[in-house]
């Protein structure tokens, strides 16, 4: 039977089982495999009786030398291997900086500012076209210093924001988690817009005293990716240092960024993009698997940069009026789709269970050997995972990316909503995400996560966690007091 | 005039919105009353002595309470909209928000309160002077102006479309912002919010009831279009006068109240400036009962016009008094649903108008314990006839009166006024 025309047929329902069947077959092979092995081995102990056992014992002539040698030889080889397996790493726990209520900004206070400070009116309507198909909400924030008509963006209230954004997180970090700032051995910020000296993480050893040999990293210019980034250099700096606990910051600070020129390729960041915040809790102890939330299972990494179109899709420059901003090019859908291709591709064989991939396979050795017309198999990547957060970086990529990988709408419910109530906060998005999911007491123990993150290079990053403890509602985060109202309808065009 | 307008500088403008979302459909109805002020703006001022309190609340600090304030206030922070082209107005509750102005005065507060010459109209650096129009649709109903002066001490300009509500909507508004600041809020929001039960409807879509012919007090001006203040000929300035209690005590003994002696006394010094076309009219405005439901914004006035056989300058103080006094005052100057929007009126102005605002708590704005040691009342918009506002004055025995009358008129009053009276 051809495997290719499968995915076509998947609506049937006798073909539905026999898919299940398939996958129960394939992915539980050994265990199968091991139960008639067991039976001919029981049937032959049976057969030959106990008294014929001993004999054989005896006839080995085993003496105590012998035993504390096969000992010594099994507590040598299972020493090697378990001191050469990499630590685990759990996320205790994190944190989200909710944004005040005086710091919102409807869709018609924007507009009514869009059209003081920007003279050109096409601009005011581009802007007002981006807001209303957007799929952000009423609630979402701008720092202080965008409120003003117009917008002044100096140093002293971008280091305002990063104190409020930052520091509001890790004081809710430290309350949830009982974090004493002098255990905190590795800290890393990524930020890829505002990159002050003295770095900030200098900031945060400064308002939080912490230790003077403190292995800290300020990430900076790598994009709404940094993110996971930041998880996959902790991950490796746990790795060379035993019993240690890392503190990860992830954040975009809006304020020095505010474009005020008229090319439309540079607009939309002032239309997406919203304040955030995240304080993540990694430790590598064993102690603290008992309390931690999630354990790392795999990052992956994959950078475009290489292609002259995708290192350029996402650009900073001055315009022709000298004002800098943020350029996305018309490209940014397709490349992020082709970087998702080739992350998946490498994440494939290491998450997805065994009937994927042998369908992947033998799709792929078909279409090279028998007919190169076959359509390649895309894998049910939903088999591998129960929750999926996808970077909120705006409307198109969660379509484009719940497309590509055929996911229901409950899948990339937290990224919509996310996105509704937060707005694009760049590389923190993906623990607001998972807040949400959190909030609606949908993760249970054992559940897989994926988090998947694009960003200017063109990058597109991956990590997959594993859930080690029910989370239990209601949980304390930025989701907190509106969680009942979600999930919201979130209208194609809102009318302005 | 223009050296005060200098004085006052770095002015930096921002928003403030309701802290929740107010809904995408909630609409507050504008009534018949609502639209007949419409071309007419109340501008306030409260200025705070120096004091650490005051000079250390943060713009931060000031702003913040006006989110939850605005929860309760959400008409504020809505923008005018029309049924249809042309249609009847009403206010779309769109979360736009308030537009705060900070600036800074190179004087002291003390230099600038002082300082006898120069214009009286002073107060007007200090709080914004816009109007709504010409685009109506993006203009805000109120403004606030921070000016921080030197050595110490703030001026709260307070801009107020009246369409919102009058004067005592205006003040009670603005006094609820300072309790929130001074941090009880609790109680405060709670009773705000069972006070308010005005039900949030969308606007009515029925036919343009008839025209009717507008009563006395109102008078019908051309159509305002997009921008909404009166059409003027004549330049219109303000005054402020003192009047103690002796002073008070010296024109009527215990007879009459003091309203109505005091707008009797203007009237005929009036009469007597204006020789050649006396006020014969007058309207009387007061504030209108309490609102049954409760209703935090409205536009509730009691009034009445006077005409007099005479002039008003023959007629003696205590007898024209006591006619002000015993006049029958008007409740519903028109029914709420009347006014369309397709006439256009004035209150203020239209005739000579006594407005009485001494029931009105001006000096019942309390930061952290701090009260304005001067409020200066004015309106925008007002009628070549003039208007003659009596407000509190910081001391509680006295009156401020706030005349508002064409320019050329004010220094004749003035001179009347002190040499008949002895007020200055």
């Amino acid at each position: 039977m051809p495997m290719a025309p499968l995915p076509q047929f998947s609506s049937s329902v006798k073909l539905k089982y026999v898919k299940l069947g398939y996958q129960y077959l394939v992915n539980n092979f050994l265990s199968l495999l091991l139960l008639p092995v067991m039976a001919a081995v029981s049937l032959e102990l049976v057969h030959r009786g106990p008294g014929e056992m001993v004999e054989l014992w005896e006839s080995l002539r085993v003496d105590l030398i012998h035993v504390m040698c096969y000992l010594f030889a099994i507590v040598f080889v299972s020493t090697v291997y378990f001191m050469s397996r990499p630590r685990p790493v759990y996320l205790v726990d994190y944190a989200c900086f909710k944004p005040p209520a005086t710091c919102r900004v409807p869709f018609s206070t924007f507009m009514e500012h869009a059209r003081l400070i920007y003279p050109n009116e096409k601009s005011v309507r581009f802007q007002m076209r981006i807001l209303e198909r957007s799929g952000l909400g009423e609630e979402t924030c701008l720092p202080p210093a965008n409120h003003y008509l117009p917008p002044k963006p100096t140093m002293e209230a971008s280091r305002d924001e990063a104190q409020l954004v930052i520091f509001s997180a890790i004081d809710d970090l430290v309350r949830k988690t009982g974090l004493k700032p002098k255990d905190i051995d590795i800290l890393i910020v990524n930020c890829s817009l505002f990159s002050p000296t003295p770095s900030l993480s200098a900031m945060i050893i400064n308002k939080y005293k912490l230790r003077s040999n403190i292995r800290s990293f300020n990430l900076s210019g790598m994009g709404c990716s940094a993110g996971l980034i930041s998880i996959d250099l902790a991950r490796d700096l746990l790795q060379a240092h035993p019993s240690s606990k890392a503190l990860v910051i992830s954040t975009e600070i809006i304020t020095p960024n505010f474009y005020p020129g008229n090319e439309r390729a540079m607009l939309l960041p002032n239309c997406l993009f919203r304040m955030g915040a995240a304080a993540i809790l990694l430790s590598n102890r064993r102690r603290d698997a008992r309390r931690a939330k999630y354990r790392l299972v795999h990052v992956l990494r994959t950078h475009k940069g290489a292609e002259d179109r995708a290192y350029r899709c996402v650009y900073q420059e001055e315009d022709s009026e000298g004002n800098s901003g943020i350029n996305l090019s018309k490209d940014l859908m397709s490349i992020a789709g082709d970087a998702l291709k080739s992350n998946i591709t490498t994440l494939g064989p290491l998450v997805l269970p065994m009937s994927e991939q042998l369908l992947f396979f033998l799709t792929l050795v078909g279409r090279k050997v028998i007919n190169p017309k076959w359509k390649p198999y895309i894998p049910d990547f939903k088999q591998a995972f129960e929750h999926f957060c996808i970077h909120a970086g705006g409307r198109a990529v969660i379509d484009e990316l719940q497309k590509n990988l055929d996911l229901s709408a409950e899948h990339v419910e937290a990224s919509r909503m996310t996105l509704h109530r937060f707005g694009n906060t760049s590389s923190s998005s993906l623990w607001y995400e998972l807040n949400y999911i959190e909030s609606k007491g949908r993760m249970r123990r054992g559940d897989r996560l994926w988090q998947i993150a694009f960003g200017s290079g063109f990058k597109c990053n991956s990590a997959v966690w594993k859930c080690m403890r029910t989370v239990k509602t209601p949980v304390d985060g930025p989701w907190a007091n509106c969680i009942h109202r979600y999930p919201v309808h979130i209208p194609e065009v809102v009318k302005l | 005039m223009s050296s005060d307008q200098a004085a006052v500088t770095g002015h930096r403008f921002s928003s403030v919105v309701p802290g929740d979302v107010t809904g995408s459909a909630v609409v507050h109805e504008l009534g018949g009353m609502d639209l007949i002020m419409k071309l007419h703006y109340l501008r306030a001022v409260y200025y705070f002595a120096p004091s650490e309190v005051v000079d250390g609340l943060a713009i931060t600090d000031l702003k913040k309470p006006m989110f939850p304030w605005l929860n309760v206030y959400y008409p504020l922070a809505g923008r005018i909209r029309r049924a249809a082209e042309g249609g009847r107005p009403f206010i779309k509750c769109n979360d736009s928000g308030l537009r705060i102005v900070e600036a800074s005065c190179s004087r002291t507060m003390d230099e600038w309160l002082h300082v006898e010459e120069g214009g009286e109209s002073r107060w007007r650096s200090l709080v914004p002077d816009k109007v709504l129009g010409p685009e109506l649709y993006f203009s805000p109903l109120v403004y606030i102006q921070f000016t921080r002066f030197k050595h110490g001490g703030m001026a709260i300009g307070y801009s107020w479309a009246h369409v919102l509500g009058d004067p005592e909507s205006a003040t009670n508004s603005i006094n609820l912002w300072g309790e929130l600041l001074s941090g009880n809020p609790q109680t405060v929001i709670a009773q705000k919010n069972e006070e308010n039960t005005e039900e949030p409807v969308i606007a009515p879509q029925g036919p343009a009831p008839a025209l009717v012919p507008a009563p006395a007090p109102i008078k019908q001006v051309e159509i305002a279009e997009d921008v909404w203040l009166p059409p003027t000929h004549r330049k219109m300035a303000t005054h402020c006068f003192r009047i103690t209690e002796t002073e008070l005590q010296k024109l009527h003994g215990e007879q009459v109240p003091p309203f109505e002696t005091i707008s009797a006394l203007f009237w005929r010094c009036l009469a007597r400036i204006r020789s050649r076309r006396e006020p014969e009219l007058a309207t009387i405005c007061r504030s209108g009962t309490p609102a049954k439901n409760n209703e935090i914004l409205h536009n509730k006035f009691r009034t009445s016009t006077i005409k007099l056989d005479s002039s008003a300058a023959s007629v003696e103080l205590l007898g024209l008094a006591t006619k002000i006094l015993k006049q029958d005052m008007d409740e519903a100057l028109v029914d709420r649903d009347n006014s369309t929007g397709e006439q256009d009126f004035l209150l203020y102005g239209a005739n000579l108008t006594f407005v009485d605002m001494g029931g009105i708590d001006l000096y019942g704005l309390e930061l952290k314990g701090q009260r304005p040691v001067r409020v200066d009342y004015s309106v925008d918009g007002v009628g070549e006839e003039g208007a003659i506002l009596v407000l509190q004055a910081p001391q509680r025995t006295d009156l401020s009166v706030m005349v508002i009358l064409p320019e050329d008129e004010i220094p004749s009053l003035c001179r009347v006024l002190s040499s008949d009276f002895g007020i200055a």
